[in-house]
């Protein structure tokens, strides 16, 4: 008898341990809320890519007394009569500012594809072919440099197709299904922004052909989810067929316009061939002494985008112009100090510094760096109840300086050819992967300088905790021991330079 | 019979370059009698050179050749003579000879097990016996989990609830057969984001939970002083993810093991000064797997019965 009582007690144990367990969050938990503000200028301020406001032209609307949108009027209340509850749920997923989702689904792919290629079988490695994307490796690989251009090309279509929204929203001033007919109620928060072309389907049709571009194997889903994100508005009883239509007009040819200038931009050519990238690394030997060499086995021969340098910048107008001195040779007094102090503190980590430097590994199979920074940004466009122009606005600019600092720190990276500690300490060990690219200037450090000093920019009363983040980022990569403290340290000067010619630009874009 | 009371578990099962165990499960028939201790210290290597990537076995030459050595100490007590109480606390330290990754050392999981004997009657030309363990294994250490495949272990508290059947002959010879379901919790990594078929805002990992058998046949030679045993032990996780192409494995992965091994233990029982000792050795390899180090294993220990 004694043995039924002890399962009883393990058995209610049990129970009561498995009780305990976290909601484990697949997403960010927020829901739609009230604007802090509409912005009614905002079709005035100046786009980044678009040459104005009305270089996108759509139909004028039909006033609300007429047939045709009383048609429209009553289909949204038909719609809006029959929800079930999984189409209660899809409005709620989206809410009044999908700016956030998209920018979630984007960081999710680049996780997604963040996987780096296995050698063949002979020790050579295949490299992602974008004419082939479903071939083994897929299409893309997306590395830090990789995602911080894509995110960067989503944030100035979605901005600029704002701009050009905002702009014909306050020239028709088309109000919303609610203010016409009061017997509607929104799903969503009121706002006194007009209807007319609907915002919402504006940044999911620039999100949808952005990313497709970016990510083509994922074409279905990201339709399947822009159908998804337009049909709620109506739904939702914030627009009309015809608000969603114009407003999808304008998302789709602002994200051409931005896809013409990513066509253009370089990336293409950042992975170089073997000789390519042989004649980089020996140039920098002729130039300071020392090179960079992958300590993979088997050896990787291409390290990872030797020529991101060379992509085009969104607002620093030379490379040469912010890139980092000189780093201490290998083997002066410099490097020495710096070598002792990797050796030290991964001999004597601490458990907060272990954290730290798993915190912000963002490594393989994550959204990156700066995937990191975006998912902060969002966080404050939440909390600080951003529009969605705004909000497009402050990841615009956040993610042109990210991209940015990433050429910059490219171009360092290679032309300075750095070796990676595990290169010069022998028998060195790490609890982080080291990545296969050149060590000076850390990546971790300049995207996180760069993102930091927009956001300290839009939101003053977060600068000193996004400092304190930036810091932490560039500190952990030295308690992961795959990066010197003058990688680190020349890297959060780097990005806070790059990111300051974003903020000159910010500044003068009519949204102060 | 006091030879039947030194016969511990020692299945070392420190499979799984995730520790997926955790430690030996008290998986067989045997049992203290009440006040009477046994106190082990078990030492095992296991190491691969291959790992299953989803079904794909692979090497991967940043890892080179994967080692983990356990040194556990056990203590098994008798309750009553039905009911025993066990202890286990491995220390574990991983390593490889490939690529540049630091290896982990530390204390592992505290497991701590009840066994005891529902019933066991002779039947026919010997006896059947049914014997059920439930377990509870705790972290005690702030390894982490999500170090893979250098962790010490999965980093979760897990319940576990095993039925135990075993037939044994008069003459020494049985078969015995072993079923157990194993609930995990989630583990806390140090990182807020993660990938496991979808991204995940958390600093939480869900563990699979895991069906786990045993089989074994085996026989009592020179007057039950030794034991010989061939075994099989399986796992199943029951949901969970693979390890991604060229990606590292987590603790969310869902693991499968076969194993099949041999086991032999001694007690001196006629050896005046060395009465009350055993040792035991063991060997097993895994066949087949997924999401899991081919391991080869050899285990030594030594045991060492007395009563209060």
């Amino acid at each position: 008898m004694k043995n039924k009582y002890i399962f009883i007690v393990l058995t209610l144990g049990l129970l009561f341990g498995l009780s305990c367990e976290k909601e484990l969050l697949t997403q960010a938990d927020y829901t739609d809320y009230a604007f802090a503000g509409i912005d009614e200028k905002g079709g005035s301020w100046k786009p980044i890519l678009l040459s104005g406001a009305s270089q996108i032209v759509i139909p004028a609307p039909k006033d609300v007394t007429s047939d045709e949108y009383k048609t429209e009027l009553n289909n949204v209340k038909l719609a809006m009569s029959t929800l079930n509850t999984a189409q209660r749920e899809t409005i709620a997923y989206w809410t009044n500012n999908p700016i956030l989702r998209w920018n979630e689904i984007a960081l999710e792919l680049a996780t997604k594809y963040n996987l780096i290629p296995e050698p063949n079988a002979d020790g050579s490695y295949p490299v992602p072919d974008a004419a082939n994307p479903g071939k083994y490796p897929l299409f893309p690989y997306s590395h830090p440099p990789y995602t911080c251009r894509a995110l960067a090309y989503l944030s100035v279509a979605q901005f600029d197709g704002l701009i050009s929204a905002w702009n014909y929203k306050f020239k028709y001033n088309r109000k919303a299904p609610y203010e016409v007919d009061n017997s509607i109620v929104p799903a969503y928060a009121k706002t006194a922004l007009p209807a007319y072309p609907a915002d919402a389907a504006v940044v999911a049709a620039a999100s949808r052909d952005i990313l497709i571009a970016m990510f083509p194997l994922e074409k279905d889903y990201l339709i399947a989810k822009a159908n998804e994100n337009m049909v709620c508005l109506t739904w939702a009883g914030v627009n009309v067929q015809s608000d969603v239509d114009a407003g999808a007009i304008i998302g789709a040819e602002v994200a051409k316009v931005a896809l013409q200038r990513a066509g253009s931009d370089g990336m293409k050519r950042a992975q170089t061939p073997r000789a390519i990238s042989d004649s980089i690394k020996t140039a920098a030997l002729n130039r300071f002494g020392w090179q960079w060499d992958n300590q993979e086995s088997p050896v990787r021969p291409v390290g990872l985008a030797p020529l991101f340098g060379k992509v085009k910048m969104w607002n620093v107008p030379t490379v040469e112009e912010v890139r980092p001195p000189v780093p201490p040779k290998p083997g002066s007094a410099e490097f020495n100090v710096a070598v002792q102090e990797l050796k030290d503190v991964t001999k004597n980590l601490t458990t907060e510094q272990r954290k730290i430097a798993n915190w912000w590994s963002d490594g393989l199979n994550t959204y990156t760096p700066p995937g990191h920074w975006n998912r902060f940004a969002k966080n404050f466009l939440i909390k600080y109840k951003f529009n969605p122009l705004r909000s497009a606005r402050t990841l615009a600019y956040m993610n042109m300086a990210i991209m940015d600092a990433g050429i910059s720190c490219w171009d360092a990276k290679y032309y300075y050819h750095y070796p990676r500690p595990i290169q010069t300490i022998p028998g060195f060990k790490t609890i982080l992967g080291t990545p296969n690219f050149p060590a000076y200037t850390s990546g971790h450090s300049t995207f996180s300088a760069a993102g930091a000093e927009v956001l300290s920019y839009i939101f003053p009363a977060e600068a000193q905790q996004c400092q304190t983040w930036a810091r932490e980022a560039a500190e952990s990569r030295i308690y992961g021991g795959i990066h010197y403290r003058f990688d680190a340290e020349a890297g959060l000067t780097q990005g806070k330079n790059v990111a300051v010619y974003a903020v000159n630009r910010a500044k003068k874009d009519g949204a102060e | 019979m006091k030879n039947n009371l030194t016969r511990i578990f020692l299945l070392v099962l420190s499979i799984g370059y995730v520790g997926i165990l955790k430690a030996q499960t008290p998986s067989d028939d045997l049992l203290m009698q009440k006040r009477e201790f046994c106190v082990a210290l078990l030492y095992d290597a296991g190491s691969w050179d291959q790992y299953w990537e989803g079904t794909r076995l692979r090497s991967n030459a940043n890892i080179g050749t994967f080692s983990k050595k356990a040194l556990t100490s056990m203590v098994a007590y008798g309750i009553t003579n039905k009911i025993n109480l066990i202890a286990t606390l491995p220390y574990i330290q991983t390593e490889a000879t490939g690529g540049q990754l630091k290896g982990a050392k530390g204390i592992q999981d505290l497991n701590i097990a009840i066994k005891g004997e529902i019933f066991n009657q002779q039947v026919g030309p010997g006896k059947i016996s049914f014997l059920a363990t439930g377990g509870f294994g705790t972290p005690v250490s702030n390894y982490l989990s999500d170090y893979q495949p250098f962790s010490l272990g999965l980093g979760t508290n897990e319940w576990s609830l095993r039925g135990i059947l075993q037939y044994r002959f008069d003459n020494g010879i049985y078969v015995r057969g072993a079923a157990a379901h194993l609930w995990r919790g989630q583990t806390k990594v140090e990182r807020d984001f993660y990938y496991n078929n979808g991204a995940y805002y958390s600093e939480w990992m869900d563990v699979p939970n895991a069906l786990n058998y045993h089989a074994s046949v085996g026989t009592w030679l020179f007057n039950s002083a030794l034991k010989i045993e061939a075994n099989y032990m399986g796992l199943r996780s029951t949901s969970g993810d693979d390890i991604r192409i060229y990606n590292s494995p987590q603790p969310t992965n869902q693991v499968e093991v076969d194993q099949v091994g041999f086991f032999a233990q001694y007690y001196f029982k006629t050896i005046k000064p060395l009465q009350g000792f055993g040792v035991i050795a063991s060997y097993s390899k895994m066949i087949h797997g997924r999401n899991m180090g081919q391991f080869q294993n050899y285990g030594f220990g030594i045991t060492y019965q007395f009563k209060i």
